[in-house]
Formats: structure tokens, sequence, C-alpha cells
């Protein structure tokens, strides 16, 4: 305890330096968590963000269906009975039938997924109720990047052609009666969206999907022969992206700690050197050398204990305004899901981790300029002759 | 002075009453021309058609001419047919396709290219490619079964194209897998021979229209010679298809419909 | 003078290794932490360069216009001499061809038929030119699965998903089939040189990679390419010069009435890559800023120290009539020899540990143990003219400011009370 008292009394007494040192080792704790909150909240939006607007909880797939592959999706369409048609009753599935199709915006020819879904469904956030037929017409929804590629905006109408279960052409015209506005581009990039009742009508295919998207964790199996795919495996591109770039800021966070590490090591060298008279006295008053080394290791860990009190009386009305204002990106359309604006999460685990992380590297940094003291001879220091 | 706006008024009353029942009258009668020429009419003039196109065989040479965007292209072929199961085509230039063969076996369909030595199946999704860059998808190609099998014809109406005098028939799906729901056929009323075919898809929308023209007179029978395909929902010119030598009921070898026929 | 403190520093070790090393190891750390912090936000700009967009790319302005249908039909036609112009206006980029398209991959039985067929999204560049780079840029080598380069023509790589889906082996024939650049129906053997997988999950379903003399064989693309991109010597995205060469080119080359002729694009102009580079940027600025005031804080300790452990020699030096004003300079002039000094170390080695990760890179997918990753998991630094001097800031300027404060304290001291400080 008289070594933390000690060790408080000391560092204030340094002044300027102790707060200099101070300062940039919180600066580095504060990025540190500044960095792996922003990534967090990246990664907890984008898997929100993914799990509202494409997956929900789990999605039951076709046999046949192959996100990857174009051409699976001619055949990947089954009727949903049984079991799946119970959830779907039920609200707790919602079936989205996918459809090649041609769009003629403007004269030019387009390959797109038409995709149909229940304008009533709740288990999406999609706008899916701008899906509701008014008269005639076939309301179209599509998103921001679609609405940029096709040059099509809300109101206009464009053709479309497909082909039904048989094979048999058709086309007609189809109204964008609105442009959405998601951060996922799986739900957005070349795809237009229309009344699932209709497509189904279009298609010839009554009550059949290509996929269920589940609002609910009771699903967590194959239903009937639709194949389960669990949230993990649909967010594994999202994990991916997230994992890599917590490698790449790792080696960031890692030299910012380091410069400040480095600081308390030199500190520590300075003190020991300067303060030989007093090393000398603790011995002459009967401390043992490992004591002695204990009070300077602790004198120089409490810079760390400093650093996290300063980072938190800055760190905390900083993170809590980013927290409710976010972080601007505005990047868009790179093929991930990436939003806007991104609200930094910063959890107690990550907090507390980090802060043991930075206080426990400070008392190693401490600790090796401290283990001089015990091979210093007693009578020399209190003669304050350098060793 | 007496006004003679009312009179005016009825003379045009008058001229618009006579106008009307002229109209009335002349719709009348039309539906009285389609009354009398039934449905089993409509299929005769198919049938009729038909008679005349098809032949137990045939072998011709033509020339496809591709406008794309940039410059157009010209293939010559020469094909063998036997009714409408069975066609062999063999690429007779430009130098690039020369050699290339194509083989149709009812639903199936292999091309062989002498560069790579190999045969390949187009088969599936492929099958709704474009052949060759044209407005022709090869499924286009493979269409085998008899129009009167497929759908059920009515007549709407008559026009003169260039000249002739046609009756324009409209045949509608009777089976599910079809491509084109409608179609609008234009038949030399003498000769019974199509000069022009509109396909329609299912919602009414005009997808694909077909010209003949050149029509000759070849081993006694009228064929015509130029066909123009042109996609209506793309840009550009289409693609016109020439025969440019005919001959039906040929003795063709067995081997030509073969698979090792490809590779010779 | 200069050369007596510099002997004086020499001969002194006390005086000069410690700053020298601290302020080298600080000054490295700024280097390398600047080249790495460019290289983690160009990785995602650099991904889509060697991929698509290059640093600029020339592509016909109908081309442009479909680009996603890849319409090779559509392409930059006379592309040598177009290439050959480009290399003679614009010599600090590297000029390369390539061509992509879109085909179908068969593979055939014993017996030389379609055994199985897959979709094939076609690279072609140039592979087999032992000076191009082109491997290297798009990262095949290190991306090989199974088998080696394709050292010959008619030796494609296909995607390592791909194979293993329609179990095709190293040394096997398949069939390239597609259409030439003018319609025609396109075949073409080529023996699997080796199988790769990039990661990228749209490339790992059915890329196949040919060199670009076979594809322009094939494809009837003799002196035509689809694209052709530009890429700056200096292997970083420099959007200043990517400017100037774009408006240089389309100004000469670009016309309104020919949807042929040729248009530029720079790198900030495709894929959305304008919002990224922007914040790129800001980011990396203040993250550099930050780090260099964390490492100016650093060395200006330094300096106290330096200050501190020398009192008793400049009692020493007033005792022996030194004047206050000269030891301070002199003080300073070591302070800036000892800044300079260890600048260029810590430049050097910084600059040599950012030249081997840019070359190398450092393999976070291993140790993140992720096989199937989205991006190239390799991280790299990257050396930009900014690493030749930022070094310098904190590294001169911190320990000049730490020993310029350090040395008021000489103002503080008073004769006469010298020699009962010294305690002599």
């Amino acid at each position: 305890m008289i070594a933390f008292k000690l060790a408080f009394r000391n560092l204030l007494g340094a002044g300027l330096r102790t707060w200099l040192i101070v300062a940039v080792l919180s600066f580095a704790y504060v990025v540190i968590l500044f960095y792996n909150g922003m990534l967090s909240g990246w990664d907890r939006q984008g898997r929100r963000d993914t799990k509202e607007w494409e997956i929900g909880q789990g999605q039951l797939w076709h046999s046949a269906y192959d996100k990857y592959d174009l051409f699976s999706i001619q055949d990947a369409h089954g009727p949903v009975v049984g079991e799946a048609k119970k959830f779907t009753d039920k609200g707790k599935l919602t079936p989205v039938l996918i459809v090649q199709a041609t769009a003629y915006p403007q004269g030019r020819m387009q390959g797109v997924l038409l995709k149909g879904i229940n304008p009533d469904q709740q288990i999406l956030k999609f706008p899916s109720s701008m899906l509701h037929q008014d008269g005639q017409e076939i309301n179209a929804l599509i998103g921001k990047r679609m609405a940029l590629t096709t040059r099509l905006n809300k109101g206009d109408k464009v053709l479309i052609r497909w082909r039904d279960k048989d094979g048999t052409f058709d086309a007609l015209e189809v109204k964008i009666a609105d442009v959405f506005n998601c951060n996922v581009p799986a739900v957005d990039n070349g795809q237009i969206w229309i009344d699932l009742n209709t497509l189904q009508k279009m298609m010839d295919l009554p009550g059949e999907a290509t996929l269920l998207v589940s609002g609910t964790d009771e699903i967590n199996e194959n239903v009937g022969p639709w194949i389960y795919k669990d949230t993990e495996f649909l967010l594994a591109e999202l994990n991916q992206i997230i994992h890599a770039k917590k490698g790449g800021s790792m080696v960031m966070q890692a030299m910012l700690l380091i410069i400040a590490l480095l600081a308390i090591f030199d500190t520590q060298i300075l003190s020991i050197f300067r303060r030989q008279k007093e090393i000398g006295t603790y011995i002459a008053l009967g401390m043992t050398r490992a004591q002695v080394v204990g009070i300077f290791t602790v004198e120089g860990a409490t810079h760390s204990i400093l650093a996290t009190i300063l980072g938190a009386l800055y760190g905390i009305p900083l993170f809590l305004w980013l927290g409710i204002k976010g972080i601007t990106f505005g990047v868009d359309d790179m093929g991930i899901t990436m939003a806007e604006t991104i609200y930094p999460y910063y959890s107690i685990g990550l907090i507390i981790t980090t802060t043991l992380f930075v206080i426990l590297s400070a008392t190693i940094m401490s600790y090796l300029p401290a283990r001089r003291i015990s091979r210093m001879k007693p009578t020399d220091a209190l003669k304050g002759k350098i060793q | 002075m007496v006004s003679i706006k009312p009179i005016r008024d009825l003379i045009i009353i008058v001229n618009q009453r006579t106008e009307i029942m002229k109209r009335i009258f002349l719709i009348l009668i039309g539906i009285l021309i389609a009354l009398t020429m039934n449905a089993q009419d409509a299929k005769a003039i198919l049938q009729k058609v038909d008679d005349n196109m098809s032949s137990r065989n045939r072998v011709f040479e033509s020339t496809m001419t591709i406008h794309g965007k940039r410059s157009s292209r010209t293939i010559t072929s020469r094909s063998y047919a036997e009714g409408e199961k069975q066609s062999f085509t063999e690429y007779l230039s430009p130098a690039r396709d020369q050699g290339t063969k194509m083989l149709k076996l009812k639903d199936q369909l292999w091309i062989y290219s002498p560069a790579s030595d190999r045969t390949i199946q187009i088969s599936g999704h492929l099958l709704r490619q474009s052949v060759m860059g044209s407005d022709l998808s090869y499924e286009d190609m493979m269409e085998d079964r008899k129009l009167t099998d497929v759908y059920g014809v009515k007549i709407v109406g008559v026009e003169t194209i260039e000249g002739r005098k046609t009756t324009i028939l409209e045949l509608i799906a009777v089976l599910d897998d079809v491509a084109y729901y409608k179609r609008k056929m234009w038949i030399d009323a003498e000769r019974f021979i199509p000069l022009k075919e509109e396909l329609y898809a299912k919602g009414g929308q005009l997808l694909k229209r077909t010209t003949l023209t050149d029509v000759k007179q070849l081993q006694g029978r009228w064929f015509p010679t130029t066909i123009v395909y042109k996609d209506m929902l793309k840009e550009g010119k289409g693609t016109e298809f020439k025969i440019t030598g005919i001959k039906f009921d040929q003795e063709l070898p067995a081997y030509i419909f073969t698979k090792a026929a490809l590779k010779k | 003078m200069i050369r007596f403190i510099f002997k004086g520093l020499l001969r002194d070790r006390q005086r000069s290794l410690l700053p020298v090393l601290v302020v080298s190891t600080g000054v490295f750390l700024t280097v390398l932490m600047t080249g790495w912090l460019t290289g983690i936000f160009k990785d995602m700009i650099d991904v889509n360069a060697d991929f698509t967009t290059g640093h600029v790319r020339v592509m016909t302005q109908a081309y442009a216009q479909n680009e996603t249908q890849l319409p090779n039909d559509l392409a930059i036609l006379g592309a040598d001499d177009l290439t050959a112009e480009l290399e003679k206006q614009y010599p600090e980029m590297e000029w390369v061809n390539r061509i992509r398209f879109g085909g179908l991959l068969d593979i055939p039985d014993s017996l030389g038929e379609t055994r199985a067929q897959g979709q094939a999204v076609g690279i072609a560049v140039d592979l087999l030119n032992p000076q191009s780079k082109e491997s290297e840029r798009m990262n095949i080598l290190r991306s090989i699965v199974q088998g080696k380069m394709p050292d010959n023509k008619g030796e494609a790589l296909i995607s390592e998903d791909f194979a293993v889906r329609f179990k095709v082996q190293v040394g096997d024939k398949v069939t390239l089939f597609g259409n030439t650049m003018n319609g025609a129906m396109m075949f073409s053997n080529f023996i699997v040189a080796g199988t790769v997988r990039f990661g990228v999950a749209m490339l790992d379903r059915g890329a196949v990679i040919i060199d670009l003399s076979d594809a322009r064989n094939i494809l009837d693309m003799q002196d035509a390419s689809g694209e052709i991109l530009g890429f700056s010597h200096a292997g970083y995205y420099d959007d200043e010069q990517a400017a100037l060469i774009k408006s240089s080119f389309n100004e000469t080359f670009t016309k309104a009435d020919d949807e042929f002729s040729p248009v530029m694009l720079r790198l900030r102009d495709q894929n959305g890559l304008d919002e990224y580079l922007k914040l790129a940027d800001s980011m990396s600025f203040i993250m550099i800023l930050v780090f260099v005031i964390a490492m100016s804080i650093v060395l200006w300790n330094t300096g106290l120290l330096g200050g501190l452990r020398r009192y008793t020699e400049y009692g020493i030096r007033l005792a022996l009539g030194e004047e206050k004003s000269h030891i301070y300079s002199t003080t300073m002039m070591e302070a800036v020899l000892i800044g300079i000094m260890g600048s260029i170390v810590g430049t050097v080695f910084g600059l040599a540990l950012c030249g081997y990760l840019q070359t190398y890179g450092i393999d976070f997918g291993r140790v993140l143990d992720n096989s199937s990753m989205m991006m190239p998991q390799k991280f790299r630094a990257y050396i930009t003219p900014r690493l030749f001097y930022i070094g310098f800031i904190p590294g001169t300027l911190a320990m000049v400011l730490g020993n310029a404060l350090a040395g008021f304290a000489i103002y503080k001291r008073k004769t006469a009370r010298l020699f009962k400080e010294l305690e002599v």
C-alpha cells in the first residue's frame, strides 16, 4: 500500500513529464478501444442489417439453390407445403421466389434477378408493403445501387422479360414504386423485388419458393426438403472481412502501445538513474532490494492507471458522443455490408481486457529497468555515485 | 339575315350518322367473315403452309448475316435436314468457322469444332444463348413440333404485304412448354407461304419479328429465300438469313445424322 | 565547432548512444507505422486496382458503358499501337493489356464427349512474358493450390473449387467454349497447369486464367484488348498523377461522336472507390499525425533526460567560465546532430522493414486460420515519398525541442551556488 502512495506522490511530483507519458499512454489506450469499438460496431451493424434485410434468423434453401451459380436458379424452386407451410402461415417463415429475367431500362439490356416476396411479411425490414398492387400496375422495389446502375428512379417504368416455368416468354412493364436505401448489397445489386403472388402467377409456380427466410430461432434444422442454413453460414463473408480488418489493425495498435511503453521504459531508466540516493536511503532504512524494485515497478505501472483514468476522462465523453452521432463513412457499393454511419460499440469485455493489457504491459516495462536496482551497491547508491 | 349555321350543323350531324352506320356495317361484315372463316379454315391454311414448306428432306446452302454493333459478319453453311427432328449443318466460311458442324437429333444438340477436335453438347441454359451472336437462340432452332400440334389457330384479318394478299393467322399455344405463347402469321393467300411472323410474350408484348421475302419457285413449290429475324427488345438491325440454294427430297446417306458424322 | 561536438558525441557514448538509439527507435517506428498504415488503407484499393480498375484504365466508351457484360465486341482495336502510344506519352506508368471474357468450361470424358460443364470467368493477362509483373500483381503464384504457373501457350489455371467440383486434375485437357470478339463460336483446348484460389467468391467459382496471346488467338482479338490498365511505377495510386494523365489522354483520344474511341478512367472514378479513398486519406492522415505527436512526446522526454543527466557536467562547464549561452547553443547543436543521426538510422531501418513488408507482406490468413477469405489476407506496408521525411519531424524536432526545454535549466543556475551543488 505504501508503494502505491509513494508512487502517486512521486509521479505527481514529477509534474509535466508524468502527464506527458500518461497522455501518450492514455491516447494509445483510447485509440485501441476506439478502433476495436469501431470494428465491433461495424460487425454488429453489419450482422444486424444483414439479418434484418437479408437472412433473418437463418434461411431454408431449396436443395438446388446455389447463391453463386445463376444457372442453378432456373430449377431451384419448390412448393411450400407441410411443416414449412405451417411455419409460413404462422408468419415464422417468409418465402422468396427468385427468377432470372432481363430488364430493358431505356432500351438497354440488363440481366436481373426478379425476387418475389410477400408484401405483408414482417420478418425482413424490407419495405415490402410498397409492393401492394394498386390496380393493374405491378409495383416493384429496387435498391439505391440498382437505381444507380440502371438509372431508374421512383415512378419510372421498366420492361421486364422472363420465361415462366415451361420456358414461355413473357414480358411486362413494372413501375418502380420506391427506391429503398439499405446497407446490404446482397438484396440490392441487380435485383428487382415484386409481390410474391404476382411472381408466382407470372411464373406459373403457385405456392412455390426458392428459399424461406426464418424469423424465429425455433427453426434450426432442415424442414422437409428445405435445407437449413444458419446465420453463421450466411454471415461468413462479413465475418471474414471483420477478421481481416482486425488482423490489419493489430499491428497498428501494437505499435501505438509500444510507443507509449517506450516512454515509460525511458522514464524508468531516468528515474533510477537520478534517484540513486533515494534508492540507497530505502535500502539503508531496511527495505529489501525486492521491495525497492517493487516501489519503482509500481511507480512505473501507476502511469498506466493514471492513463486509464485520464483516458476515461476524455474517452468516455468522446465515445458517448461518437456512439450517438456515429462515424459517417459514406462508403458505398463495395459489395460489402457496411453502414454509411457506424456506431462504435464497446463491450465490457473489450474495455476490461484492453485496460488489463495496458496495465500489465506497463508493469512489465517498468519492471525491466527497475531490475537494475537489485544490482546496485547500497553504499554507492547512497553517495549518488553513478553505477 | 337568316343564319345558315343550324342547317350546316344538321348536315354535319347527318353525315356523321351515315359514317357511324357505315362503320357498324363494316364491323358486322367483319364478324360475319370471322364466323364463316372458322378455326377449321385457319387450321387448313396452316396445314397448307406446312405442306408447302416441309418436305421429306432438304439440302440447302445459306448465308447468315449478323449485324453487330460495330461490324457485320456473314457465315455460309450447308445444311441437311430430315423432317423437323434431325438436321446437320456444316459451316463453310469464314475461315474461323470452317469445318464447325452442328448436329441436332430430336431435343439434343451437339457442336463439333475441328480446331479443338471436341464435340460439345449444348444443353440446359446454354440452349437459350444466341447462336453466333445472332438474334436467334439455339432453342429457336430446336423447335421441331408442328405448329398445328402446339397452337390453336384462328383467322384475325387480311392485309396486303408488298402487293400480295395475306391472311393473318393468330396462333395461341395450347401446350404449356412453348417459348412463344402467341404468334401472328401473315400467310400469302394464294401461295400459302408465310411472309411475316410476329412472336409475342404471354402478356402481349411483341418480342420478335420475322419477315420473309424473295419468294421463289423451287422444284415446283414457292419458297421464301430471305428471312430477317429481329429481336424487338434489342437494339440493332437483326439477322438476315438467305438461302442460296435448296434441293428437296434428296437421297441422304443415313450416317449423316449420327455423332460420328461430326468428326468426318 | 560542429566537428568538435561530433567528436564529443562519438567519444562519450553516454551522450550519444542512448539518445541516438531512442531517437532511431522512435523514428523507425514512425516510418514503419506510416508505411504500414498507408498499406492497410490501400489494401482494399489494391485488390480493386490489381484485379479490375488499374490505377487508370482505358476502354472504349461503349465497353465502359456495358462493362459488366464483358462486351469484347466493343473492345479496343489497334491496342498495340495505343499501348505503344501510352508508353511513349506516359512513361511514368506501366501499361498492360487484359481481356476478360465469359464462357463455358467443358470437361471431356475419355471419348472426348462432354462429361461436365460449368460457367467460366475468363481472365487473360500477360503470363508468359518473363518481364511481365502481372502474375505477381494478381498474386497468382501464391494463389496456386495445385500444379504450377503456366509456362507454355495452351496452358491454363482454373479455379480450385471448379476443379474439385468437376474432378479435374492438373494435366487434364479442358475446352473453353464461348464466343469470339466477332460473335463466332470459340472452342479451345487448354491443359490445366494448376488450380488457384483467390479468396474472392466470384472468381473462385469458375475463374480460368490464360495467357493474353492465347486469348487473342482464341477470341479473334489480334491487336485488340478489352482493357488497357495503367499501373504507376511508384507502386501506389497517386490521384494527382492519375488525374493529369486522364485529362491529357481523354483530351487527345476521346471523341464524343465515336463510341469506340477510347476513354480513360482513374481508379477513383470506378467501383465507388472515390468515397473510400477520401476516407482512407483522412483516416491515415489523422493516424499518422497522432503518431507523430506521440512520438514527439517520447523523444522530448529523451531530450529532457539528456539535459538532466548532464546537470553536473554543465555545472562544471559553468564553473570553468563557459558562457551560459554557449553551453546552451552547443547542447542544441548536439541535439540537432543526434536528432539527424537518429532520424537517418531510424528512417533507413524503417524503410528497410517497410520495403520487406511491401514485397512479402504479413499473411494474416494463416494467423487467423481462415482458408476462404474475401480479400487477400496479406497485409503490406507501402513506401511513399512521405516515408523519407516523416520520421525527421519527431526525430529532429522533438529531440531539439526536448533539449531546448531542458536546456533552460542552465540559465537558472547561479554561479555562486555551483560549488555547493557540485559538492566539491
